[in-house]
Formats: C-alpha cells, sequence, structure tokens
C-alpha cells in the first residue's frame, strides 16, 4: 500500500511537471546578450535582459511618458538643473540598501572617460551632480537642455549599480546585482538565462512570475517550432509569415509599432546624390507603402523622420508631397538635375532584419525612373565598417528611434554629429538643432522641430521608409503580456501565466 | 613501435597546426571591420582617443605578426587569451561548449554507422536489384540535401506530432539525461543521415570491391555459408575505407557543425564560432581554431591505430 502511495505521487509529481509549473515563463530569444555591464552594453538583446535586473532613476508608462521609477519624484527647476528624489526602502538584490551614494557613484562611473560609455556623450553636458537634502540628487546643466535630457534617465545606460558591487572588484559583464523586478539567476552562454523574482522588489505584488527562462534559438523556424511543441510559452516573431503557423485558437499574437526605422541613408557628398534634388527625385520614385507590402507583408507603417508614433512631434507622411509615389515628378526632377536617363549608384546592405529585401524592392523601383543601383550585399562586420568610414554612396539600416526628436535628430544631422556619417552639413539645420535643444517652451520646441523636419525631407541625406511591427507570439496560458514602442519588455514584470 | 609513430605524428603536425592559425589570423584580420568597429556598432559613441586607448588595450596597436607571435608564446604556458567581449578565458569557453559539439558529432556518427552500414551491405550483396536501386537513390538524396533544410523538415514534421518531446532546449547530459536524449535527437539524426549516406555508398562499393576477389569465390567452392562469408571474410576487409571514412567523417563533424548547432539552438562550439568570428572576437577565433585543428590531428592517428586492430597486417612505421 505504502508503495502504491509513492508511486501515485511521483506520478502526480511527473504530471505537474510535464504540464510546466504556472509560475515560470520560458520565452525565445534570437540573440544573446553581448556582456551584462548596463552602464556599457550596446546590444538590444543585452538591453531587453537588464532592463528587468536593474532600474533607472525614471521609466516609461505604457503610453510612453516618463514616470518615477527608483526617483520617487523629478522636477525640472529651471532649465539648466534637474533635482530627483530618491525613494525610500528599495534594495539590491544583495540585500545592501540603495542610497544617494549609489546614484552619485552610478553617474560618475558612465561619465568617466575612462569607462567608455556610450550614453557618456548625452550627459556631456552635466556639470555637477550633488546630494540635496539627504535623498535628492541634483543634476546642474552647462546648456539649458534638462528637458531634453530627461528621457536617458528611462534608459538601460542609466540604471543604477550598487557602489559596494561595483567596487568589490565584480565583473559586471558577466554577473549583475541590480533593483529591479527579477535578478539574473544564472547565464549559461549560448543557451539560456534564468531571471528569478525579486522577492523584495519595491513594488509590492511585483513580479508576477516566479522565474523567466530565456532560451536563446537564433533561427526562427526553431522559435516557432518551440512555441508549437510547447517548449516555450512566448517567442519573438521575425517573419510575418511564419503567423501563418499559429493558430489563433492556440496562439496570441502581440503586435507594437515601434520607433525604430527603416532608411536608406545616404552619402550626400559623392557623385549625382551629393545633389539634394537627385536625392528628392528618389523620394518620390520610392513607393513606401509597396515596400511595407512585400518586405513586412503588411506589418508596419511609413514613417517620415519622425515616428507617427510620436504623435505630438511627428509630422505624419501624408503631409509631405514627397512621400506620395509619383514617378512622373521623379523623372522631371531627374532631368532638372540634369540626369534625364537615370544614373548609377551603390546600395550597401547586409543580410539582417531583410535589409537585403528592402534593398531589391527600392532597386526594382528606382529602375522605373532610370536609376540603376547596384545592390553590394556584406557581412555585418563589413557593413559597419563602410558604415563608420562613409565608404558608401548609400546603405539601408534601421536605426533605433527616440522618444525626445532631440536625441534623434542632433546626433544623425548636426555637422560632425557622431552618427552623421551621411556627412550632411547644413548652417540652416545645425542653428535649428541647438535651437531645439535648449529650448524650455515645449510648443515652441515643436515648431522648431516641424520646421526641421520639412527640410529633412526636401533636402533627404535620409530617406525615411516604414517602421515594422515587433510580433512576438504566446500560447494561450500567458496573460499581461506586451512591449513598448522602444521595444522595451520592461512589461515582463506585469505577465503572468495560467 | 606504436609510440614512436605518435610522437613523430604529432610532432609533424605542429607546423601544420600553426600554419592554418596563422591563416586564420591573417584572415580574420584582414576582413574589414574588427572588433572595436562592431563593439561600436552604428552608435559611435567614444572620441578618437577612447578608441585608440580601446586598440591599446586589446593589444590590437602593434603590428599583426607582432600580436600573433605574443599569442604563440602564450600557447607554451596554455594560455589562449580570453574574450574581448566578455571577459571570459577562452579556456573556459571551450570547456563549456565542446562537450556540446563531442556528443552531437557522436551521436551523428552513431546514426551514420547503424543507417549506412547495414544498407551499404544489402546494397552490395543484392546488387542491380530493386533493393540496391531503392538504397542507391536513397543514397543520392542524402548526399544531395543540404543540411539545413533536412534540419528545418524534420523540425517542421516533428514540432507538431510529439508535444511531450522535449525537442529544444538544451539540457546537458548530467543534469537530465532523457531529457538530454531527446533535445539531441533532431539534430544527430539529421547529421547523421547526411553522413550515412556518404558510409552507405563507401560500403557498397567496398563491399563489392572484396566480393569479386579470388578468395571470397575460394571461401564459396569450400561451402561457407553466405551469412558467414559476409560477416566473417567480406564486412571485416571492406570496413577499412569506411573507417577512415568515419574518421574523415567525425572530424568534419567536430569542426563544421555550425548550421545545425545555429538551427537547433545547441549551445555548442560550431555556434560560439560563428558568433565570434561575426564579432571579430579574435582571441577566441583563434582559440576554436587551433582546438578543431588539434583535435583532427588526434584523430587521425585515432584512425591510423584502428587500421592495425581490424587488419592486423597494417603496421605503423
Amino acid at each position: 500500500m505504502k508503495r502504491f502511495f509513492q508511486i501515485l505521487v511521483l506520478a502526480l509529481l511527473a504530471v505537474t511537471l510535464l504540464a510546466g509549473s504556472p509560475g515560470k515563463l520560458v520565452m525565445a530569444i534570437e540573440t544573446e546578450p553581448v556582456g551584462l555591464d548596463p552602464t556599457l552594453v550596446t546590444a538590444f538583446a543585452s538591453h531587453r535582459v537588464l532592463e528587468n535586473v536593474y532600474d533607472g532613476l525614471l521609466r516609461y508608462d505604457e503610453s510612453m511618458n516618463l514616470v518615477p521609477n527608483l526617483a520617487e519624484s523629478f522636477e525640472v527647476v529651471d532649465p539648466y538643473t534637474i533635482l530627483f528624489k530618491l525613494r525610500d526602502g528599495v534594495k539590491f538584490h544583495s540585500g545592501d540598501p540603495l542610497t544617494s551614494e549609489d546614484v552619485i557613484f552610478t553617474f560618475e562611473r558612465l561619465m568617466n572617460p575612462d569607462t567608455k560609455a556610450p550614453a557618456a556623450t548625452y550627459y556631456k553636458e552635466v556639470s555637477s551632480i550633488k546630494v540635496v537634502d539627504g535623498n535628492k540628487i541634483e543634476f546642474k546643466l552647462t546648456i539649458p537642455m534638462a528637458a531634453s535630457l530627461l528621457p536617458n534617465f528611462a534608459g538601460v545606460n542609466s540604471s543604477i549599480l550598487s557602489k559596494k558591487f561595483v567596487e568589490s572588484g565584480a565583473n559586471l559583464q558577466l554577473s549583475a546585482n541590480g533593483t529591479g523586478p527579477f535578478e539574473l539567476a544564472d547565464y549559461v552562454a549560448g543557451n539560456y538565462i534564468t531571471l528569478k523574482r525579486n522577492t523584495e522588489y519595491f513594488i509590492e505584488g511585483l513580479p508576477y512570475l516566479d522565474e523567466i527562462k530565456m532560451m536563446i534559438m537564433p533561427e526562427e523556424v526553431t522559435r516557432v517550432s518551440a512555441l508549437r511543441n510547447g517548449d516555450v510559452d512566448l517567442a519573438r516573431i521575425n517573419e510575418p509569415l511564419s503567423l501563418n503557423q499559429l493558430p489563433t485558437d492556440r496562439f496570441k499574437i502581440h503586435r507594437n509599432a515601434v520607433l525604430s526605422y527603416y532608411l536608406l541613408g545616404i552619402n550626400t557628398t559623392r557623385g549625382p546624390l551629393s545633389n539634394p534634388k537627385v536625392r528628392n527625385a528618389l523620394n518620390y520614385a520610392i513607393n513606401r507603402e509597396m515596400i511595407v507590402k512585400l518586405v513586412a507583408f503588411d506589418e508596419g507603417a511609413v514613417t517620415g523622420p519622425l515616428n507617427p508614433e510620436l504623435e505630438f512631434w511627428a509630422m505624419k507622411p501624408s503631409q509631405f508631397s514627397e512621400y506620395t509615389y509619383n514617378p512622373a515628378k521623379a523623372r522631371e526632377l531627374l532631368t532638372e538635375a540634369g540626369y534625364p536617363n537615370g544614373f548609377e549608384f551603390e546600395i550597401v546592405a547586409s543580410q539582417r532584419y531583410s535589409f537585403d529585401k528592402v534593398a531589391q524592392v527600392i532597386q526594382a523601383q528606382l529602375a522605373e525612373v532610370g536609376v540603376r543601383a547596384k545592390i553590394n550585399l556584406v557581412e555585418w562586420g563589413i557593413f559597419i565598417s563602410k558604415w563608420r568610414e562613409s565608404d558608401f554612396d548609400s546603405f539601408i539600416s534601421l536605426n533605433s528611434g527616440s522618444i525626445d526628436p532631440d536625441i534623434q535628430f542632433n546626433r544623425t544631422f548636426h555637422t560632425g554629429g557622431s552618427t552623421n556619417v551621411f556627412l550632411y552639413s547644413n548652417p540652416e539645420v545645425d542653428a535649428l538643432l541647438d535651437r531645439g535643444r535648449s529650448e524650455a517652451d515645449i510648443n515652441e520646441r515643436q515648431k522648431i522641430y516641424n520646421q526641421l523636419q520639412k527640410i529633412l525631407v526636401t533636402e533627404s541625406p535620409i530617406i525615411f521608409l516604414y517602421s515594422a511591427n515587433t510580433l512576438f507570439a504566446t500560447n494561450n496560458s500567458v496573460e499581461g503580456f506586451r512591449s513598448l514602442a522602444n521595444e522595451s519588455l520592461i512589461f515582463l514584470r506585469e505577465t503572468s501565466k495560467k | 613501435m606504436e609510440f614512436g609513430y605518435i610522437i613523430r605524428r604529432l610532432l609533424s603536425a605542429v607546423p601544420t597546426v600553426l600554419l592554418v592559425t596563422f591563416m586564420v589570423f591573417l584572415a580574420i584580420h584582414l576582413v574589414p571591420g574588427d572588433v572595436v568597429d562592431i563593439m561600436l556598432g552604428t552608435q559611435n559613441y567614444l572620441t578618437q582617443d577612447q578608441i585608440e586607448e580601446l586598440y591599446r588595450e586589446y593589444g590590437l596597436d602593434k603590428p599583426l605578426i607582432v600580436q600573433y607571435g605574443i599569442w604563440v608564446k602564450n600557447l607554451f604556458t596554455f594560455n589562449l587569451g580570453t574574450s574581448l567581449r566578455t571577459g571570459k578565458s577562452v579556456t573556459e569557453l571551450l570547456g563549456e561548449r565542446f562537450p556540446v559539439t563531442l556528443e552531437l558529432a557522436v551521436f551523428s556518427l552513431f546514426f551514420a554507422l547503424v543507417i549506412g552500414i547495414p544498407l551499404g551491405i544489402i546494397s552490395a550483396v543484392k546488387r542491380n536489384s530493386f533493393i540496391d536501386n531503392v538504397v542507391r537513390v536513397i543514397g543520392l538524396i542524402g548526399l544531395s540535401s543540404p543540411s539545413f533544410w533536412v534540419g528545418a523538415i524534420l523540425i517542421v514534421l516533428f514540432s507538431g506530432v510529439f508535444e511531450n518531446f522535449n525537442l529544444f532546449g538544451y539540457v546537458s547530459m548530467s543534469s537530465n539525461l532523457i531529457d538530454n536524449l531527446q533535445v539531441m535527437l533532431l539534430p544527430s539524426l539529421t547529421l547523421g543521415l547526411m553522413v550515412s549516406a556518404q558510409i552507405l555508398r563507401m560500403t557498397r562499393t567496398s563491399m563489392l570491391d572484396i566480393l569479386t576477389q579470388d578468395y571470397v569465390r575460394t571461401a564459396r567452392a569450400k561451402g561457407v555459408n553466405s551469412r558467414n562469408l559476409i560477416m566473417k571474410h567480406v564486412l571485416k576487409n571492406a570496413l577499412i575505407p569506411v573507417v577512415t571514412l568515419s574518421g574523415i567523417q567525425l572530424g568534419y563533424l567536430l569542426g563544421g557543425t555550425i548550421v545545425i548547432e545555429n538551427m537547433f539552438a545547441l549551445p555548442g562550439m560550431g555556434r560560439l564560432l560563428l558568433q565570434v568570428v561575426n564579432e571579430r572576437d579574435y582571441p577566441v577565433v583563434q582559440g576554436i581554431v587551433l582546438f578543431i585543428g588539434v583535435l583532427i590531428v588526434l584523430l587521425n592517428i585515432l584512425v591510423d591505430i584502428l587500421y592495425t586492430v581490424i587488419d592486423p597486417r597494417v603496421e605503423l612505421r
């Protein structure tokens, strides 16, 4: 009899294990993090893990508004001053309490040139950081740009570190100690990352899940099959066609418009493309809706210089006549520019994120107005090397957008801007960018950026194409999952499993 | 004598392996886009001074030949260096990843032999029959189907059928044997099917060759029954080229399972190699190439020793 019960218990245990535990979510991710130091990481995959392990002073809510996070409140005292009030009772995963010293340490480390942090450029106008009244931290700036600096405090690169942990000599690229809803429990390179619930997370009741296992599955066919087979609960989908394999009665599809955008970047100093009129002709000759249809299978939307999702800032693509497909107008402009029979140029593309497919559709569309585009398909490392040296006529790429137009435009279009590989230089644009950055009145800023958007479309150092939706699929047991327009997965903390 | 032979073979392999690592070293450094470029990506957030400091930190400011010299010098102390991207030691990375690849290679070869040899024997014995033709067509399909295609077909076929079967998500053998075997089944079968086609053809050809020899005819004339003749007299001799081929294939499997490891999300050495080449993580690329080189040399020696076991007339000199 005793043995019978033992067997029964074992059998029940086995059945429960097979059915999957309710508190554990298994998700398939495409790429592996490259390093885990929040101050240093640039890889998208690192950000997705770390935003669940670390917290910043601020974060985004679901509608992409900046809200307090580790800061209990924040205030733009004047255009030169930001004041954060630090939340009480927050603990790092190690058990140490979060103090204003940790915050100061984090930003001093970030801004130290020896750290070589990517976000240091955003904070270069910060002249001092100091503690006021015990738990308030004051940032003083050299130029009046407090409002446009704020979004940076919600970025993964500005996550707050434990001074004690870093000074103990821990290798932050391999280990983590944050204040976030999940702790890094296990990382088996090439295989999986396990996050465990932080039982002392400062928001009571969160997170809902006990454990998240992120399985690294580079191939789409594997992710989709693993989802179908029940090996994972949630998977990132890159190819809209894969959705056909996921019947809607068993799977939920989560689609989200995002800020990142596809672009045809142009070297504004080379050959026929150095003439703004020629670049503008390309605007008319490219049928953006058709690219969305053919490459993204309608899982995306045409975008102008700013993503239409940024409702306050962005001018709609329909407001620009250049964004309406008009091959006759394109030919007219080409003739005016002295190229009645078109010309030849090169598009550099890699096979990532369907860049090659976007290039092929553009090639076919330009051929109709006599412009012969030659596609140069290169490996990613070669692509980057060409990009960095501006060694291209044009290229297809995907840029991450930003909530504040200053972050996206300044580095991209200012003469000598850090990502101005287009070698674009226009004194009028530079002046507008400088004014936009330091203007405190939001309506005035809007006017400035509207003017900029118009100039950028007519001059087109970049031909903006479209934003593809991010697609995730979950099985029916997953509830409350959503991703944000900046592709962030911070709402995993509010995700649960039936 | 065998011991002396092994030492001589090992020593003669040193220049070969070094040459291979040197060529790979040159190739990976000459490709445009270096580790710093890829680290910065399309973000460009460092000043020129900071970038130069990074090159100095990584030792990439020195001439290529000096960099290679330093790498070889470190080899003598078994120091393969550390990953430029994660700071992990290359030896540790190899220790983590190689067991997965080894397991995959051994299972694949197992499938290849279990499928290939019997089919090859049947095909040779029933030469020009209907069965022979069917087997030969199967072999031809196996040879001409790329592994990524076979893998994708198997994934799609199996993923809907066995819902309680753990197809994805690698689990190590020591942590859960059953799960491990389930996860390894499809990738090993994919590679095994490919290699089995070659084993099949080699077994068939070699058997046919032996079957026409005088001693076989004599044995038949003396009344040795068919089964005994094939198993004892023909197969043993016919297997020698199959052993060579298996050795070569095992080397290929150990070094070349990049596509399958990627497809089935196995954390093996092939996938690591792909990743570090993409990231230009030079020390790791070098470490893996050296490791694969040494493995192949050792495998070849092992195959030579196996000859003497199968055919005692063979002597190693």
